[in-house]
């Protein structure tokens, strides 16, 4: 029986780039690396306009808590150093490269000098911050803070690769492409934690994958492959870690509270890497698709290629065009232009027509209730936030919701339920603050 | 330059629309029309037409005049209008539907804000309005299937001749088997879309399929209404003849499938929809034994309407993260 958890939806799963090998993008002219692209305070940048960069070549660092180093994803010459803005709308300093096509390689990037299954907790923890590795889901939390954070409480090393929502098969692709390198990847990370072994949870949609791995993996007593039932969202952490060992993460805690750490596959990967040959995060694995892109295709980009360059290397725009979502559907980002670029956190780019959808009303059918992964009302949260009843939103537990929009997916009345929620939960955050300014006086 | 779109996620919603959930809603009820017009003629068509068109008209009127965005388009006011005819006996004038459908679809539903604002179900409260208003033509004329004979549109035809005794009085003289078969195909007297449980079930079986109502109200209603039944006879009868004839008479099963399910007025919560269904299945006993009027399955709902509010919230669930699985 396959593994699953109480709620949640099925999604017309849209995954039509599933048997498209990745391509590389190599043909960029310039690229805009912004200096943040992690949680946590932004990198200064360490070159001057006029520089000459190489492919690796660090080019923002703070030392700070959360934060990760900035990596040159071409080789050329820094034009500019300007405040531009990210895909979630935040203006950062980007430094903005004039490809060469050269791609020649920093030369100071070297393996880790001892093998890899010797490495310390602290000598993998560095690499992987001087790496500038994140949470490639589109968490972007930086994986060294993960991996610090989680030393010495974890049991359970979980690999997630559910990627659950509907159109993304970047990960798929990785798993199909480069199993190896996420193999070995999870291997480091058994040794750093100290683990028995580690778990590889995939949805049962991606067979092809299933069977690759389970030929992969020569050493079965060390990772597992636990099959888990397609459905959304399924690749939540909470509810793989439920699906998998029955416990519920309280409200506000962190995965490693439950004994449990898990890693996007592609992070996983990009440890390997940056510990094998020295090579920090300069590429990412994007889906594009949607209905108004003419080629849908999986591509590999180094980071900070612009939107609409992408756009154009997929055979450019239908004439309809008229929305794109930055990661899956289901808990993406819409962008008002294609001016940003790829970070460390996109996982796809999806162009859409525009929806003629109209907001109705609640007809108190349910399906709201039933879908909620968080076991939550949405129906009502929806109803009291709009009338501003906070404190009421606050009694139905309006802080656990998590924003995975299946409430709104089923809603027949078209109710922007996770919108509501969204205003009640910045409403409440907003009174607390200020309370705590007064008791603060 | 040009701006794209920008809407909070998610990006994606299902194809389902309230309209879509009340088509499968009226393509549920039509085996029972169907049955309706066979077994009473064409009046009774005329009927469920003239309240279905009251119903729409009403709602269009009203919104028009509070100069609120036009709902018809959601044919739940369709829903309210046949339900309502088959809450009424096929002999009734042609006005009636038409003042019940008023009565619904305004002062039930739209005066509370209309669809999902409503705190009792519309078609019923119009059923027991016109009952309370107009008991001669609603109570005393529980017509046979023979009234075929009832002009089409006549506007009130003379109900002589054509009226039987109402099923549930002669439940306590006890009943055979064959008059129960009758009573399941819907070969008995009764309001136009009652009488056949067959096509009623069908129905059921319809909604289920098409996810738009769980299982838990209906079985919660019938299972109560049937083991209390059951437990306690009335009559020289059997006890489990009399608990299936029972369950087979009257609304009961019209009321659980259609009317108790109502979205608005039912709670959101499977133990809230347990709950009200088992209290629903034991008020309309009550009725049934202790009251005066032929009305349990409809005070029985309307009552546990007005509790749906307290019900949601005694029925919270527990969110994740705070159970008993929460922690280590």
């Amino acid at each position: 029986m396959a593994y699953t958890f109480l709620g949640g939806i099925h999604l017309k799963e849209n995954k039509n780039t599933a048997h498209m090998k990745a391509e590389l993008f190599t043909d960029v002219a310039f690229v805009a690396i912004p200096m943040q692209q992690h949680i946590g305070a932004p990198c200064k940048p360490i070159v001057e306009v006029g520089d000459t960069v190489t492919v690796g070549q660090c080019i923002g660092e703070n030392n700070e808590a959360l934060c990760c180093n900035v990596h040159s994803s071409v080789s050329g010459k820094v034009t500019a150093l300007e405040p531009r803005r990210v895909a979630n709308g935040a203006s950062v300093i980007h430094a903005v490269i004039e490809n060469d096509m050269q791609y020649t390689v920093c030369p100071d990037l070297k393996p880790v000098s001892k093998p890899l299954e010797e490495l310390t907790a602290e000598e993998v923890i560095s690499a992987v911050r001087s790496a500038g590795v994140v949470g490639m889901g589109g968490a972007t939390f930086p994986a060294y803070a993960k991996i610090q954070s989680a030393l010495g409480k974890v049991k359970h090393l979980i690999i997630n690769c559910a990627e659950c929502e509907p159109y993304i098969t970047a990960n798929h692709r990785l798993l199909l492409e480069q199993p190896e390198a996420v193999i070995k990847g999870i291997k480091i990370l058994i040794h750093t934690f100290g683990v028995r072994k580690a778990t590889i949870a995939i949805e049962d949609n991606k067979e092809n994958a299933i069977e690759l791995l389970e030929q992969k993996i020569t050493d079965k007593a060390l990772i597992d492959i636990k099959v888990m039932k397609t459905k959304y969202p399924q690749g939540d952490e909470r509810q793989i870690i439920y699906a998998l060992y029955g416990k519920e993460i309280p409200a506000g805690k962190l995965p490693a509270d439950v004994g449990c750490v898990l890693f996007n596959p592609e992070t996983v990967a990009s440890i390997y890497r940056a510990l094998s040959s020295g090579m920090p995060v300069v590429q990412k694995r994007i889906t594009v698709d949607g209905d108004c892109i003419k080629k849908p295709c999986n591509l590999i980009v180094p980071i900070g290629t612009s939107f609409k360059d992408i756009a154009d290397r997929c055979g450019g725009l239908k004439k309809r065009f008229a929305r794109l979502i930055t990661g899956g559907p289901m808990m993406g980002q819409s962008q008002w232009s294609l001016d940003a670029p790829v970070t460390k956190g996109t996982g796809a780019l999806l162009f859409f027509s525009e929806t003629k959808e109209e907001i109705g009303q609640c007809i108190r059918c349910g399906k709201c209730v039933r879908a909620c992964q968080m076991h939550l009302m949405p129906a009502l949260l929806a109803a009291y936030s709009e009338k501003g009843k906070y404190e009421e939103c606050e009694r139905l537990g309006v802080m656990s919701c998590v924003e995975c929009g299946c409430c709104t997916y089923v809603c027949p009345g078209k109710v922007p339920i996770v919108q509501y929620i969204r205003n009640s939960k910045g409403a409440i955050n907003e009174q607390k603050r200020l309370l705590q300014q007064k008791g603060g006086n | 330059m040009k701006l794209l779109k920008v809407s909070p996620s998610p990006h994606v919603r299902s194809s389902e629309s309230t309209a879509s959930v009340m088509r499968d809603v009226i393509i549920a009820l039509s085996p029972a029309l169907i049955w309706g017009v066979y077994a009473f003629g064409f009046r009774a068509l005329t009927i469920t037409l003239i309240s279905i068109f009251s119903c729409v008209v009403s709602e269009s009127l009203f919104c028009y005049a509070t100069h609120r965005k036009q709902s018809v388009k959601d044919l739940s006011a369709v829903v309210t209008g046949i339900i309502l005819a088959f809450n009424l006996p096929v002999s009734v004038p042609l006005w009636l539907p038409a003042v019940g459908g008023v009565f619904a679809i305004v002062i039930v539903k739209m005066l509370f804000g209309g669809i999902g604002k409503n705190f009792l179900n519309p078609a019923l409260a119009a059923r027991v309005f016109l009952f309370l208003s107009f008991p001669n033509l609603m109570a005393n004329c529980f017509v046979s299937p023979e009234a075929n004979k009832l002009s089409p549109l006549a506007l009130s035809p003379s109900i002589d001749g054509v009226s039987s005794a109402t099923p549930l009085t002669v439940l306590e003289d006890g009943v055979d088997v064959s008059v129960r078969v009758d009573m399941f195909y819907g070969n008995i007297g009764g309001c136009i879309g009652e009488v056949s449980k067959l096509c009623l079930l069908i129905g059921f079986l319809y909604l289920l399929f098409r996810k738009v109502i769980t299982w838990h109200i209906p079985v919660a209603y019938l299972g109560v209404f049937f083991l209390l039944a059951f437990c306690f006879p009335q009559g020289d009868d059997e006890a489990m003849s009399f608990a299936l004839t029972s369950l087979l008479s009257g609304g009961v099963i019209l009321g659980a499938v259609f009317m108790a399910t109502d979205y608005s007025t039912s709670p959101l919560t499977a133990s809230g929809k347990l709950i009200f269904g088992a209290l629903c299945g034991g008020l309309t006993i009550f009725f049934r034994y202790f009251s005066s009027y032929p009305e349990g399955a409809s005070f029985a709902i309307l009552i546990m309407n007005t509790f749906v509010y307290y019900i949601d919230r005694i029925t919270k669930p527990v969110k994740f993260g705070g159970g008993k699985h929460a922690g280590k």
